[in-house]
């Protein structure tokens, strides 16, 4: 550390001179005093002030972070800010000066825990010489904050709001609505503020986990703050909406709902299962590793030829290869040096948003998953309709306070409560059909009324708004969670219409018909599933979800409702041109495919007409999904039972339900069924899922030996994608009767 | 003077010239070495001498006979690539309009004894 005026001059980073003002007013606040305990300097106040100044215009204005960059590294934060809240939380409300001292002291640490981004467009270069420095600096300030022995930081900060929040909303000054924003975004900062992946940390990540953070949050009764303003929002609170949706997001995101309302027995079960079944990963992958691994010493130096035609041989070395054909082809592969250079785009863009990534799962320590999970069913049943309402309409009326980054928050949050509802629901209905137990199932645990706000039609609107806007804008994470949100709402209504309740199934009767209805929606997820590329992991795990359960109850649905009729748009122009034209079925079909295409121009006209499943099914299997999943199924080694059984639906259905099994007849899918049944580095044959696919996959490359040997053509087409037109020729081996005109 | 000027100049040096020479080009995998003799004609020739299927009950060892013999045809036609590779680069070239026509020749030399039979 720089202590003299000398070597602060030599110092390239920071402005001497700013250096030397923010240190004397930071010495000048106060220190240790003579009973030993923090006293607080004569100009604490204004002092305060001052400092917020210099953060405020110095960094602010001049867009540089050298203040803020002083005051970490004197200190600031742990050494005076929090040490002066400890002092006077005791006296807060009741004395004047000291409320005023402890409102100044958060109004600086609200800044200085904002959440770090370095803006491509506003960044100067002292933003990346800080940078780094700042993001550590701020995870130490949450540890500070949360790990804080003498005083309850966080509870402090609400009690310095509590009497402008208890000001009725209409006497409210902007003082009092200010007061309590700062409050709120400083428990928003605090949860949010997460380790930089970046740079490197040397303090425990378990002290600013999110389990700590929940600890905390419990032990300082943050959560019963969330709790009244989220559940009088529209009554005593208006603009903090977005606030809490912030704070909540943070909190929630990566949780596994599912597991959070499993009984703890069974959860304990369960982990032992994902261990058992890890180990038993590990050891079908050492085994894997064994089978092939040199029987005696790395410099035996064995070498064999492969002889090959055209009195050709191939020579390739190593011991572990004698005697085992397919091995060698393998290793003739695998030593070859050169690699097709990979597109590496669309990296930077993701790296900007690390902080509001949602596909990494989060672990949590068994006592905060029980705080947490008593926190959300109290949200579910005092919050959740009001506060999602509330929010839903300043989406929709795009209030000056909602950011772009909300609605994807909003919907992501969404599809959380929803999972998390129906996995209460499973849980209590499974402890009333207990006989051991006495509960009994009442009226209200029947009845979906909690969520009912997220499952009504303007809801619907939103989200499909929502959808096609992100997917214009090819903002792929908001189409993420819009897809998750739309695959949630799908597998709630299902569980209502499965309810025991008539009233339910007649709610989700409805629902399901308005959903079904629309033709555009169907067109958006076979869109969707079509257009994927270079998305990521998460991204394509919610697409296929969506298109498997939206088609699964599609069909359902289409099977009870025989004479369902759907609503299509399509342009007049097309519809003008076909009546001049003769009506033909394959006309038809070429209008309504350029119509899904460019929805934005052109006018349109609504008509009604029969669903038929068929067609669509039709749309729905085609070489680009098919495409999408093989890119999922590529992470064969890491899907787990259900999302294997995704992808085998979905293979299943296109060779054998629709029977266009050549769209799978190409070298690289027929290599990846083969790698994963018979490696190497296949699926385990213990798991679950490896019969299935085993008998699958048998099942088609006899399918596959049949045609290569009635057709010789298809040994070249192998190699490619099929053309649209030779599709039907190579299934059946003679052309399509063309429709005959009527 | 001229001869002086010029040596000063270092025009006469012209063998270092001759050392900035270009890099020999890296072979591509294009339609054209795919249309070539090692490419799809012995493709088409390799899988009628070779390509003997066991049938029911064989399926793996069938089609992994198989993937062997396009591994080693694409070996031979483009060695420097990997397996999978070769794979993608050729399924990308397969969209081109010269291959898609040869690709629909191909398939229309099976075709015509079917149309007769119908016929």
């Amino acid at each position: 550390q720089q202590t003299t005026l000398d070597e602060w001059a030599k110092d390239p980073l920071v402005d001497p001179e700013i250096r030397a003002h923010v240190y004397s007013l930071i010495s000048a606040l106060g220190g240790i005093g003579e009973d030993g305990t923090y006293a607080l300097g004569d100009d604490a106040l204004l002092c305060l002030k001052d400092l917020r100044k210099w953060l405020k215009f110095a960094d602010g204005q001049l867009n540089r972070r050298d203040v803020a960059r002083c005051m970490a590294e004197a200190n600031l934060v742990k050494g005076d800010l929090l040490e002066m809240l400890a002092k006077i939380s005791e006296r807060v409300m009741q004395d004047k000066l000291k409320h005023k001292v402890a409102v100044a002291i958060l109004e600086l640490l609200v800044p200085l825990t904002w959440p770090f981004e370095i803006d491509p467009v506003e960044a100067t270069v002292n933003h990346h010489k800080h940078g780094p420095y700042i993001q550590l600096a701020q995870i130490g300030y949450k540890r500070a904050v949360l790990q804080y022995d003498r005083a309850r930081i966080l509870q402090t900060a609400v009690r310095i709001a509590l009497p402008s929040m208890a000001v009725p909303l209409r006497e409210r000054t902007p003082r009092d609505e200010g007061i309590i924003r700062i409050a709120l975004y400083f428990i928003r900062n605090i949860v949010m503020l997460s380790p930089p992946s970046s740079v490197p940390m040397d303090i425990d990540e378990a002290e600013v986990s999110r389990s700590a953070t929940i600890e905390t949050f419990y032990e300082q009764d943050i959560f019963q703050v969330i709790l009244s303003v989220a559940s009088s929002i529209g009554e005593d609170f208006v603009t903090q909406d977005v606030l809490i949706l912030e704070t909540l997001f943070y909190l929630l995101k990566g949780i596994d709902a599912e597991k959070l309302f499993m009984e703890d027995r069974k959860l304990s079960s369960k982990n032992t299962n994902e261990l058992k079944d890890l180990i038993q990963k590990e050891k079908a992958m050492l085994a894997g590793y064994a089978r092939h691994a040199p029987t005696r010493h790395n410099r035996f130096g064995t070498m064999i030829w492969l002889k090959r035609d055209d009195e050709k041989f191939s020579t390739i070395s190593g011991q572990d290869v004698l005697g085992k054909a397919q091995k060698s082809m393998q290793k003739m592969d695998t030593t070859k040096k050169w690699n097709k250079p990979k597109r590496t785009g669309r990296k930077k863009g993701e790296e900007e948003h690390e902080s509001e990534e949602f596909n990494l799962p989060v672990a949590l320590t068994s006592s905060a998953r029980k705080h947490i999970k008593a926190f959300v069913e109290e949200f579910l049943d005092s919050s959740f309709n009001p506060l999602f309402l509330h929010l839903r309409k300043a989406l929709e009326r795009e209030t000056e306070r909602v950011e772009t980054r909300h609605s994807r928050q909003y919907f992501y949050l969404v599809s959380w409560f929803l999972r998390a509802e129906c996995a209460r629901r499973r849980t209590i209905k499974e402890r009333a059909a207990d006989p051991k137990s006495n509960e009994v199932l009442t009226a209200e645990d029947e009845s979906y009324g909690l969520v009912a706000e997220v499952m009504n039609q303007e809801t619907f609107i939103l989200l499909n708004r929502f959808l096609q806007k992100s997917q214009d804008e090819k903002a792929w994470q908001d189409l993420n969670a819009g897809m998750r949100c739309f695959t949630q709402i799908l597998l709630t209504v299902q569980e209502m219409a499965d309810s025991a309740l008539e009233d339910d199934q007649e709610i989700a009767e409805n629902i399901q018909n308005r959903i079904f209805y629309e033709e555009s929606t169907h067109d958006r997820v076979v869109n969707v599933l079509r257009s994927y590329k270079d998305q990521g992991f998460g991204y394509l795990d919610a697409v296929t979800e969506l298109s498997h359960v939206f088609l699964r109850m599609l069909e359902r649905y289409s099977k009870q409702n025989v004479d369902l009729q759907v609503r299509s748009k399509k342009r007049a122009r097309k519809i003008r041109k076909k009546q001049a034209e003769v009506q033909g079925e394959g006309n038809e079909e070429e209008g309504h495919a350029s119509a899904t295409e460019d929805i934005a121009s052109a006018q349109r006209i609504v008509s009604e007409r029969r669903f038929d499943f068929a067609r669509f099914s039709a749309k729905f299997v085609n070489q680009s999904s098919v495409d999408t999943f093989v890119s999922f199924l590529k992470f064969y080694k890491e899907l787990n039972v259900e999302q294997l059984k995704r992808a085998h639906r979905f293979f299943y259905r296109v060779a054998f339900k629709m029977e266009i099994g050549v769209l799978l007849f190409r070298v690289d899918i027929l290599q990846l069924f083969n790698q994963m049944i018979k490696g190497p580095e296949g699926l385990d044959p213990k798991s679950p899922s490896f019969k299935e696919w085993e008998e699958f996959i048998r099942h088609f490359f006899r399918t596959v030996v049949k045609r290569m040997q009635e057709r010789s053509e298809l040994v070249v087409e192998m190699l490619f994608s099929k053309i649209p037109a030779t599709i039907f020729y190579l299934e059946h081996g003679y052309e399509r009767e063309v429709a005959t005109k009527a | 003077t001229s001869a002086a000027t010029t040596a000063a100049l270092g025009l006469d040096n012209e063998v270092e010239v001759e050392k900035v020479k270009k890099r020999q080009p890296i072979p591509k995998l294009d339609d054209a070495r795919l249309l070539s003799a090692a490419g799809i004609p012995k493709l088409r020739r390799i899988s009628k001498e070779r390509l003997r299927f066991k049938g029911k009950g064989h399926e793996y060892g069938d089609i992994a006979r198989m993937l062997n013999m396009y591994q080693l045809w694409l070996d031979d036609l483009y060695p420097r690539a990997k397996f999978a590779d070769g794979l993608a680069m050729i399924e990308k070239l397969g969209h081109t309009k010269h291959i898609q026509y040869m690709r629909k020749e191909w398939i229309a030399e099976g075709k015509p004894k079917h149309a007769m039979e119908s016929d």
